[in-house]
């Protein structure tokens, strides 16, 4: 192009092809906008917190690990969902722990020994504390807690990846 | 360096011979705004193919989710609704189009050689264009959905022969549900849009390989013998005379896609996809209207006696479509400008004006069911009953198991507050109580205890008998008092919502212009009619509830 777009003597043609281009762009950016903020909406939702009841807290037994089962509904897109999950809770006095009850390893269901006073898991043999702490065996890592809160004499814990 | 790039993708592609013959290539003089119809379609088809890629994002094609999926993406996801609003209203925009540009072509006699087979492609076009927009919406599952389809598909099951046959094809089985639904959404998203971009890669490709049509000519006469070299002659003296299609037509096209988009984009935003209540199979106050476009066949239908339905619901479409397809070969000849062929400009005027008429016909028609809107609680609440298996324990209406206490009257026992607390912890209301705590969402609670109002009409004042007493006893009876003048409204909970019958206690001729009932706009106030409402709705013939008005209606008689 010999002339500058912006020339007072544009040419019918050069002009064409810019307002081509200029509705073509407005129109892709328009609906690329649009179509964008929508497929990437979910990388900004920020997750709800759905804490679970567990019932009074007085109910609990104290000293040794419980495990608790409860009933959780949630809400997943368009769809409510229940699901049936566990949880190792220890109570000793007002400070509630609640454990994943997973084993850090690969995620098997461990369960609490009495006569050991210890956290056993089937399937590779580890060991866990009261407190959670690995005693022998492959777990990277001590059990995987979840928060928990008292609200009125009602223990609440929030389930989820994120432990404390 | 750029150049050693351009020319190796020369060698490797020949694009700039594609340039030159798609780009490049003259069009003849006098082509005008009216062409930029075919390429606004093609820009309504890449909005709807990117619309609706994004829209199954969020859909489910089952009767239980799709209608919980589409609320869901109208107010959860951000630009849902736009995005749903704007393919809506594209596909509207598509209907109009394909039929306007369909007729220009048509007026332009724009489908006589060489372009028969553009013509054919572009009739095929139209069909598919039609069928996306039928199961497109079904997919909603609202009632427009549910009914709309149910009527289109009664209309093909009423087809001489094949009607039962085509009938059962579209809806997979003898009834309108889950297949139907999953079976539209499949067509819809996969098949019709398949058979769409095959179908315009031929047009387009046709298209360019004649060239644009040139504005016909007057010819006094049709020409004898071989016109075919003659017409052919003509056509490249006209396009070496014509502007190159780039930028100069694709200049019109880009200025009237602007135009439209803008259109679009402000329908979406203003008006958006309306989504009406659930798809109901036992409804009966509601309107069933076809989408516009339909409305002329929709209107046809009630001037043809039910005996000669076939004639409206297939032998008419079908002679339309057959004649549009053989139009090529019925129309022959080098004639091509529309005071040439009088006789088929005027079928063509008159098709067109009879369905303009039709459709402003059908617009213009009223509804025979009144509106009355109804509360999307009671109706969500309604469905997590029969979802959580309510009626193992609770009865309704006589249905239901014994365990629990029957649910009728429960509003009348308890108010709202209790009846929260109580979906929220049934032990802490009713010690002892068998219920599990299914420790439900708030929301759910809201539904639940709406529902549950709904029941005994909702939750009437103890002054509603006494206002019953006084204004209608009159003329209405109930449980065998009152005058008999009027119909016995005993039972009236049982047919009507309270949301009907207050608007019909304001104003009865609304509903029904015959009826002999005053008006009560004027005696009572707006929430004294609600209540009345209430009472009147709760009225179903279940023992407690009659139990419950008799008592209350006998006190006030009492005073």
């Amino acid at each position: 192009m010999s002339k500058s777009p912006l020339d007072k003597n544009l040419s019918r043609k050069e002009f064409f092809k810019l307002a081509i281009l200029g509705a073509g762009g407005f129109i892709a950016a328009g609906l690329g906008g649009v179509g964008l903020t929508y497929f990437l909406s979910p990388a900004f939702k920020q997750k709800k917190e759905d804490w679970v009841d567990l019932g009074p807290v007085g109910d609990i037994a104290e000293g040794n690990p419980v495990k608790l089962d409860y009933i959780q509904r949630q809400v997943d897109g368009w769809m409510t969902v229940e699901g049936r999950s566990s949880v190792w809770i220890l109570r000793e006095g007002l400070t509630v722990t609640a454990y994943n009850p997973h084993c850090t390893h690969l995620g098997c269901a461990y369960r609490w020994d009495e006569n050991l006073n210890e956290f056993l898991c089937p399937c590779h043999s580890g060991v866990y504390d009261k407190q959670g702490k690995v005693l022998s065996g492959p777990p990277p890592r001590a059990l995987d807690r979840y928060q928990a809160k008292i609200e009125e004499g009602r223990l609440y814990i929030l389930p989820g990846d994120k432990t404390v | 360096m750029i150049r050693e790039v351009l020319d190796w993708l020369d060698e490797t592609t020949g694009w700039r011979k594609l340039k030159a013959t798609l780009l490049d290539r003259k069009i003849p003089k006098g082509v005008n705004w009216s062409n930029t119809l075919g390429s606004l379609l093609l820009f309504c088809f890449v909005v709807q193919a990117v619309t609706g890629i994004l829209l199954a994002m969020h859909y489910s094609p089952s009767p239980d989710h799709a209608y919980q999926a589409i609320q869901f993406l109208g107010s959860q996801v951000p630009m849902g609704a736009f995005l749903r609003g704007l393919h809506h209203w594209t596909a509207s925009a598509m209907v109009l189009l394909a039929m306007a540009h369909l007729f220009r072509v048509f007026l332009a006699g724009a489908y006589k050689y060489p372009r028969q087979m553009t013509w054919f492609t572009g009739v095929f076009l139209l069909l598919v264009v039609i069928g996306l927009g039928f199961t497109g919406y079904l997919l909603p599952w609202d009632q427009k959905a549910y009914w709309a389809t149910m009527v289109g598909s009664k209309i093909a099951g009423s087809a001489p022969l094949v009607g039962p046959w085509v009938s059962k094809i579209l809806k997979g089985g003898d009834t309108l549900g889950t297949i139907t639904l999953a079976r539209f959404y499949s067509i819809h998203v996969l098949l019709l849009p398949a058979i769409f971009v095959v179908l315009v890669l031929v047009h387009l490709f046709l298209i360019v390989w004649h060239g644009i049509a040139a504005p016909p000519e007057r010819m006094k006469k049709e020409p004898s013998g071989d016109w075919k070299e003659a017409v052919d002659k003509r056509y490249h003296e006209l396009k070496e005379q014509g502007v190159p299609f780039f930028p100069d037509i694709v200049f019109k096209d880009m200025m009237a896609i602007l135009f439209l988009f803008a259109v679009l984009a402000a329908l979406a935003r203003v008006k958006g996809a309306g989504l009406e209540d659930m798809a109901d199979p036992t409804a009966t106050d509601y309107n069933p209207r076809p989408e516009w476009y339909f409305l002329f066949l929709f209107q046809l239908l009630k001037y043809i006696p039910d005996k000669l339905e076939a004639i409206a619901t297939s032998v008419l479409p079908g002679l339309a479509v057959g004649i549009l397809f053989l139009l090529p070969f019925l129309d022959r000849g080098a004639r091509r400008h529309a005071l040439d062929r009088k006789f088929w400009s005027g079928l063509g005027l008159a098709t067109v004006g009879g369905i303009l008429f039709l459709t402003i016909q059908g617009l213009r028609a009223p509804d025979v069911n009144v509106t009355v809107p109804k509360n999307p609680q009671v109706i969500r609440g309604k469905e997590l009953f029969a979802e959580m298996r309510c009626a193992s324990c609770h009865s309704i209406d006589g249905h239901g198991g014994v365990v629990g206490p029957t649910l009728d009257d429960a509003a009348a026992r308890h108010n709202k507050d209790w009846i929260e607390r109580h979906f929220r912890n049934p032990q802490a209301m009713t010690p002892g109580s068998k219920m599990p705590n299914f420790k439900l969402l708030d929301a759910e609670v809201g539904d639940l205890t709406a529902y549950i109002i709904s029941l005994q009409g909702g939750a009437y004042s103890a002054a509603a008998p006494k206002l019953f007493q006084d204004q209608c006893m009159s003329c209405h009876m109930i449980h065998g008092k009152g005058d008999d003048s009027g119909p016995d409204l005993s039972l009236e909970g049982k047919t009507r919502e309270q949301g009907w019958i207050a608007l019909y206690i304001a104003d009865p001729e609304k509903i029904y212009p015959e009826s002999a009932m005053p008006g009560f706009t004027k005696d009572l106030t707006p929430a004294q009619i609600e209540d009345l409402a209430l009472f009147l709705s709760a009225q179903r013939g279940t023992k407690a509830v009659v139990k419950a008005a008799v008592a209350r209606i006998k006190d006030v008689s009492h005073e």
